[in-house]
């Protein structure tokens, strides 16, 4: 009789045992930006006149009369092979505007059927008009979670 | 050296399949005994998935076999009818899995386009350690579960995303823990001997047990009319 007993508690006990619990593993972090820093002469700089950002063809800008940054993360659009934006740097008695060519793969990232399907981008090559922007360097391609450096932006250096 | 052979179903998959769980393995399972020690098995199954997102309104869904090789070791030494198994088994699967979800709108320029991802392709490997306990019913139908600890040697899948479930495998994890009940009909040598007592009893047989309770009964009460004063006195008069 007891070892009968036993044995049932002991299936019992498994069965509940490999109904395990279920959790949600969302990445905390999930937007997807590309993120540009600033640098002057080989050091990094913050840029004192006003920055705007907009895509060509779209009239809301991604970044709006930013003053006092070093860096900016701007998304990537989804389904495009080459991102064209306009940078306007404006001061008080200038404003000049360039344009900045990104080319990139995107393509799907999903974790969990729990968490919502995002895009990553991996950058193959960029290209600039050159007014204000000295050069721009690719120093991680890849634009995932991780709010990592992924454009170097050089300005010209001041002139003395 | 050969002391049974054995067939199995795992109960609690088909259990699992039949309430509507998100996942569910159905395998069975072939065996031999060898000393009533050692047991040799293979596992097939199929493993299929379809988990809803909550809130995002995403589908994962999978579908595929999969398969185990392994071995058991009895650690009752008592041969008695019930079996400690302690073993392992190396599974491996290559499987398909879709994954839909709604439509995605570009951040920068709004426009809107569906996404459906079919056919992405799987491919794993894992390792399982075992402990489980299983006693004969009757006959020859014996029942037993046991715990898996599973652990991944090998995986490869498509760069578009992670499957969610990985069939035999259980839930997409770095470690996953699993169990089977299975219910196995051993035929051999040992298969009936080895239970001296089964647990539910010999289930065909209890009018011919209680027929030979009772006739025992009777060849050992002693004789009344013999035994009894009454007779010696009469013997004595």
């Amino acid at each position: 009789m007891k070892q009968r007993k036993a044995f049932f508690l002991a299936c019992i006990i498994s069965l509940l045992g490999i109904s395990s619990c279920d959790t949600i593993d969302c990445t905390l972090n999930n937007t997807v930006v590309m993120t540009c820093n600033f640098y002057q002469g080989g050091k990094a700089v913050q840029l004192n006149d006003t920055l705007t950002v907009t895509a060509v063809g779209v009239d809301n800008p991604l970044l709006n009369r930013k003053r006092g940054t070093s860096s900016m993360a701007l998304p990537l659009s989804f389904f495009n092979k080459v991102d064209t934006l306009l940078l306007h740097v404006s001061g008080e008695d200038y404003a000049v505007t360039d344009t900045v060519w990104i080319e990139k793969t995107s393509y799907n990232h999903f974790e969990s059927p729990d968490c919502p399907v995002n895009m990553f981008h991996n950058i193959t090559a960029v290209k600039s008009t050159h007014l204000f922007i000295d050069s721009i360097s690719i120093s991680r391609p890849d634009v995932d979670f991780y709010e990592d450096e992924n454009l170097q932006i050089h300005f010209y250096p001041v002139a003395d | 050296m050969l002391s049974g052979v054995g067939v199995g179903v795992d109960v609690c998959g088909l259990a699992m399949k039949a309430v509507g769980a998100k996942f569910a393995n159905m395998e069975v399972s072939g065996r031999i005994g060898l000393k009533e020690k050692y047991f040799p098995i293979f596992e097939i199954g199929i493993g299929e998935c379809t988990r809803y997102g909550g809130e995002t309104t995403n589908v994962f869904s999978t579908r595929a076999p999969y398969w185990r090789i392994g071995m058991d070791y009895n650690v009752n030494k008592k041969v008695n009818g019930n079996r400690f198994l302690v073993g392992a088994r190396y599974g491996f699967t290559t499987y398909n899995y879709d994954f839909t979800c709604p439509d995605l709108t570009d951040p920068v320029y709004g426009t809107v386009k569906p996404l459906q991802l079919e056919g992405l392709k799987g491919n794993n490997q894992w390792l399982e350690l075992c402990v489980g306990f299983e006693t004969r019913l009757w006959s020859i139908v014996r029942l037993g579960w046991n715990i898996r600890y599973k652990m991944p040697t090998m995986q490869s899948y498509s760069e578009l995303g992670t499957p969610y479930y990985v069939p035999g495998y259980g839930r997409n994890d770095d470690t996953a823990f699993g169990g089977t009940v299975n219910l196995t009909f051993d035929i051999g040598k040992t298969a009936r001997k080895n239970g001296q007592k089964p647990l539910f009893g010999n289930l065909f047989g209890k009018k011919k047990n209680k027929e030979a309770k009772e006739t025992k009964v009777k060849e050992q009460t002693p004789a009344p009319a013999e035994s009894t004063p009454r007779a010696a006195k009469r013997r004595g008069q």
